[in-house]
């Protein structure tokens, strides 16, 4: 059982480097970014071929997270650009339409191009024992990878001026120009930021099991569900979710398989929202 | 310091400020006056960069500003309060006003020190969530957080909507204090009387026109120009007497 709620708890951890990029997005630009899965999977099949071509382990992922960042800069400067020059409800309707569709082409491309690409890493022993538990090697790899990606996060946000701005931006963009914020510009390095730890995140998936060229609509909706349940505009809340959700999931796969845990995933979010509607946690802390 | 020619601005396509002329000279306080729809905040607005103007030239410290991002502008030197405050709810005193020095961050220190002179309320109040101060208090910290830049001009729209009359005064108290330190005050204002007390010169803007330019002091007498051009009744004269909104 340790070991189960122990999976789970690392699985909230990849969950949550998954959802922070889409609550971001949403918190700065007002775009919810339907094709975040698709820009974590990129990052994972990069790291795939280049694993294929005899690349050391270590660059090769190192690349495919790279590789993810500049999908989410090049989104930004592309389709993201068009909804951006609208307000409002327009422009999160605008947002939600271009990439569903990119997402959609994205799914095409990779499933016809790499039908059988798949990441999958293995450390050199696949269990050890720590204080009696038997732990994955994976799970502990994900596990250090997913909190130095918030470590180095959290002192970006609270220690520097630019992590300011983001925070501020959140909470009212109209203030922010006014004390001097390049808005643009902090937004766009925001959505590359996103889609960094979205492929850290696909790499994460690479030690868990195998990350595939058609499970960009899965982490979508993945982070979609923990962005919903912890209030799409929270950070501590995204977290709290990812780490529930995670468990939960783990728990149910164990149990009742991977089918029926979707279904109970939607719906502990779904009874959440009747529960707090804004999500566990409204607003940034 | 700021010179405003054939300004013309508004939302999609539709002018609501038209061939609007303005003059604000360097350390003195300027008002536009006028009714609540006058287009006073949509003036603000387009000389802030927040919208584009549609026509017209901005200049500031002698160089174009109009077409410009609004961050660009404020860095400037040209900040913008709006009548909504547009403060950060969740982040404390302390924070919105280091955000307020985010485009200058040296010398935050003693500009901090500054600040907290003038308005010796939010230095006891720091640590405390912007958006729980009171709405005397929520002013004075948008005030202060545009004078943590160092601006050179201050625009100030109706810096006493939803003000006690007490505040009010106060807080007109404060910008006489500003203003002889040499900020250059820019200020639109439905509550006349205490605009005319700080102001020298005065414009009058009505559906969305220049209808009086002058001195204060030859709006001051005469509410015969007070009644056709703001609609202010006869016989209210007190400071408080009108609520901004």
């Amino acid at each position: 059982m340790t070991g189960i709620l122990l999976d789970g708890l690392v699985q909230g951890l990849q969950l949550a480097l998954l959802s922070v990029g889409v609550v971001f997005v949403y918190g700065l630009g007002g775009v919810l970014n339907l094709a975040h899965g698709q820009v974590a999977v990129s990052g994972g099949l990069v790291a795939a071929l280049l694993l294929q071509n005899r690349w050391p382990a270590v660059l090769a992922c190192t690349v495919g997270i790279l590789f993810a960042g500049f999908m989410a800069l090049l989104l930004d400067q592309t389709l993201l650009r068009q909804a951006y020059a609208r307000r409002g409800e327009e422009r999160l309707l605008l947002g939600i339409i271009l990439t569903l569709g990119l997402s959609f082409a994205l799914d095409g491309l990779f499933t016809w191009r790499y039908p059988n690409l798949a990441l999958t890493l293995q450390l050199g022993s696949p269990y050890v024992r720590i204080g009696g538990i038997v732990v994955r090697t994976g799970s502990l790899a994900v596990a250090g990878l997913a909190v130095a990606a918030f470590l180095v996060l959290l002192a970006f946000l609270k220690g520097t001026f630019l992590g300011k701005a983001i925070r501020c931006i959140i909470q009212n963009e109209v203030g922010a120009w006014l004390c001097g914020v390049d808005v643009h510009q902090v937004r766009t390095l925001t959505i590359v930021l996103s889609g960094l730890l979205a492929g850290v995140a696909a790499i994460a998936q690479g030690f868990f099991s195998y990350l595939g060229p058609e499970m960009g609509t899965e982490f979508t909706i993945l982070a979609l569900i923990v962005a919903v349940v912890g209030g799409v505009r929270s950070l501590t809340g995204t977290f709290l979710a990812s780490l529930m959700l995670g468990m939960v999931n783990a728990a149910l796969s164990y149990a009742v398989g991977t089918y029926a845990t979707w279904i109970v995933l939607l719906a502990v979010a779904a009874s959440t929202l009747l529960v707090r509607p804004e999500g566990l946690l409204a607003y940034w802390p | 310091m700021l010179e405003v020619r054939n300004l013309w601005a508004g939302y999609e396509g539709t002018a609501v400020v038209r061939e609007v002329d303005l003059e604000v000279p360097g350390r003195e306080a300027t008002a536009v006056l006028g009714p609540n729809g006058a287009g006073k905040s949509t003036l603000f607005r387009a000389i802030a960069g927040l919208i584009r103007p549609q026509r017209g030239v901005v200049i500031f410290d002698g160089s174009p500003i109009h077409g410009l991002p609004p961050h660009e502008i404020s860095r400037r030197g040209l900040v913008y309060v709006p009548a909504e405050r547009e403060l950060f709810p969740q982040l404390t005193v302390l924070e919105n006003l280091e955000l307020g020095a985010y485009s200058s961050p040296e010398g935050l220190r003693s500009r901090l020190r500054l600040v907290f002179d003038l308005f010796p309320r939010l230095a006891e109040r720091r640590g405390q969530r912007a958006g729980t101060l009171s709405g005397g208090e929520q002013q004075m910290l948008a005030i202060a957080r545009a004078l943590m830049s160092q601006p050179k001009l201050i625009l100030l729209d109706e810096p006493s909507t939803g003000l006690a009359p007490r505040l009010v005064a106060e807080l007109y108290r404060q910008l006489e204090v500003l203003q002889r330190e040499g900020v250059t005050i820019l200020l639109a204002e439905q509550q006349v009387r205490a605009a005319l007390g700080l102001c020298r010169r005065v414009y009058v803007l009505r559906d969305g026109r220049v209808v009086f330019r002058g001195a204060a002091s030859d709006l001051w007498g005469k509410s015969e120009l007070r009644q056709a051009y703001l609609g202010e009744p006869r016989g209210m004269e007190s400071v408080g007497g009108v609520a901004g909104g």
